[in-house]
């Protein structure tokens, strides 16, 4: 039995199935992205405050001319630390509001008397500017119930977060819209 | 001579064409490149204007520290707690499930084994050693064979302090946040620091096990409250004596939520303090007047770096006094034991005020 010799593939055949190919991985490819791009529409910006390392980039590397990033508080980890090392200098002169003893450079911290001897502390939005001075106080000699969040109800939601960018601890990532932040535990998960 | 004018070829222009095209891409590359390292580089590099500077803190001016160290041993056991000094100034160390008993030098003398964790212990001059767990406390002869069990006082009850007296043993129950005194034959005789507004005790604030009591020759019991920053004096009945202690992370002071975490007295009253998150051993006088220091933070390099918001209750140190004066210095992280002694050029000097 005569078996048929294999047809010789052209130089023209070939080119055509090359570009057969590469325009079908192409498409693929388009699709890929767009079908990415699909997901990723409800997603913003958050910091991750396990990963945050309180570099100070967030209050001056925002788009915005004050930046979307706030400290915020969990009270549920806080001390109420009369001695709060987030909002006193290191070594302040004395335990009281007056400014030379405060660590904030824009006094974004209001301290409250609760009982003897326990403070309630609470951050003014208006004036934070996410430097994160207080939060490393917290976190170096409190319980670090301070942290940062990107503060949705000004943040514009850059495709290319300016801050990301130069993040020192990249503890900046997406999330999705409808769960935008991100809240501190602790180990014992409170 | 090459002919300048001779006629270029189409495949010798496209050979030409692309090989210029490949070089300049890669030169792109490798702007592009350089330029992203150099801008990824320099916003790392760049100085935090809102630094939360404490580096000055854990260098200790060195007129200020007094002492320096003659000796240094590891603890046989691990996780240790709190050190006491015993008759024939042997170190008692509770760590783990055992009180260890070592020798000035650190040598194994004796172990004894607890049915839990060892959470402090005391000796009594006549080497009997009372040792105290989460809940409740344990006697034992000077050989270590247990000779008593005392009840648990409570649910709560989480010991991390012992004294023992000629007639009293005293109890720091962190977790009551009161001071127990009990008699020799373990009966509950009275409650120390607990709040009172009618004694004018303002109680204890203690937001990690971190409670310390010791016995003074004058009778008086000290009493760390952490929270508040200060050491206070009772009576043994339980009146408040006095207090001091100054919130600040300056070298005077004691800083963070919760210090000091250890006492320990010289014979004439002075107060020997150890702190955690900056971890640093002082002496004050018996006024509370700061008077130097033993070992600063740049001694406790592991121990700087453990108490941590992820766990507060980690870190810290403990101390005892030997009959010659000679301070130990227990390191809760890495287990060492660092022995002290009063640098010969500040033997005699008097008590020193540290700049502000």
């Amino acid at each position: 039995m005569d078996s048929k010799p294999e047809p010789n593939v052209s130089r023209r055949q070939f080119l055509r199935d090359g570009a057969r190919a590469a325009a079908l991985t192409g498409l693929g490819g388009l699709l890929g992205v767009v079908a990415g791009r699909a997901t990723a529409k409800g997603a913003v910006w958050q910091i991750d405050p396990q990963k945050c390392v309180r570099c100070g980039n967030c209050a001056t590397n925002c788009v915005l001319e004050q930046s979307a990033v706030k400290c915020v508080h969990s009270f549920a980890i806080c001390g109420y630390c009369q001695l709060c090392t987030g909002y006193f200098d290191p070594e302040p002169n004395d335990l009281n509001t007056g400014a030379e003893n405060c660590l904030c450079p824009t006094s974004a911290i209001k301290r409250t008397f609760v009982e003897d001897p326990y403070y309630e502390y609470t951050i003014d939005e208006q004036l934070c500017i996410g430097c994160a001075k207080c939060v490393e106080g917290c976190n170096r000699f409190g319980n670090g119930s301070l942290f940062l969040q990107v503060r949705h109800d000004r943040c514009v939601n850059c495709n290319e977060c300016a801050i990301s960018k130069v993040c020192a601890g990249d503890a900046f990532r997406r999330v999705p819209a409808d769960q935008p932040y991100l809240l501190k535990t602790t180990i014992h998960g409170t | 001579m090459r002919n300048q004018n001779r006629p270029i070829t189409r495949r010798h222009f496209i050979q030409k064409s692309a090989r210029s095209a490949g070089v300049l891409a890669a030169g792109s590359a490798a702007v592009v490149a350089s330029t992203r390292r150099a801008g990824a580089g320099s916003a790392g590099k760049e100085a935090n204007p809102f630094a939360y500077d404490v580096e000055r803190l854990r260098q200790t001016d060195p007129k200020l520290i007094h002492y320096e160290q003659v000796g240094r041993f590891p603890t046989s056991q691990p996780e240790p707690h709190r050190i006491a000094i015993g008759p024939e100034n042997q170190v008692y160390v509770a760590a783990g499930n055992y009180v260890s008993v070592l020798d000035r030098q650190g040598a194994r003398v004796n172990e004894i084994a607890l049915a839990g964790s060892a959470r402090c212990v005391a000796v009594a001059g006549d080497g009997t050693i009372y040792a105290g767990l989460k809940d409740h406390l344990e006697v034992f002869d000077r050989k270590g064979q247990r000779t008593a069990v005392w009840e648990s006082p409570g649910k709560r009850t989480w010991f991390t302090g012992l004294s023992v007296g000629e007639n009293d043993v005293f109890a720091a129950d962190a977790g009551n946040r009161v001071v127990l005194r009990y008699d020799k034959s373990g009966k509950l005789a009275g409650r120390i620091a607990e709040k009172n507004k009618d004694r004018n005790v303002p109680g204890l604030i203690v937001p990690s096990p971190y409670l310390d009591v010791e016995l003074g020759r004058d009778g008086l019991v000290r009493v760390n409250n952490p929270g508040r920053h200060r050491v206070e004096g009772y009576t043994a009945g339980g009146d408040l004596e006095f207090f001091w202690g100054k919130p600040s992370g300056a070298i005077q002071g004691f800083c963070g939520c919760c210090n000091p975490v250890g006492l320990a007295l010289l014979p004439d009253g002075r107060c020997v303090t150890c702190e955690k998150g900056l971890p640093r051993v002082k002496v004050y006088s018996g006024d509370g007047t700061f008077e130097c220091v033993v070992a600063g933070p740049e001694s406790f390099t592991e121990n700087w770096h453990k108490c941590s918001p992820a766990d507060c209750t980690m870190g810290g140190l403990d101390a005892a006094v030997d009959s010659q004066q000679r301070i130990y210095i227990l390191d809760l992280v890495t287990g060492e034991v660092r022995v002290m002694a009063k640098k010969k050029e500040t033997a005699a000097t008097p008590a020193t005020k540290p700049s502000a």
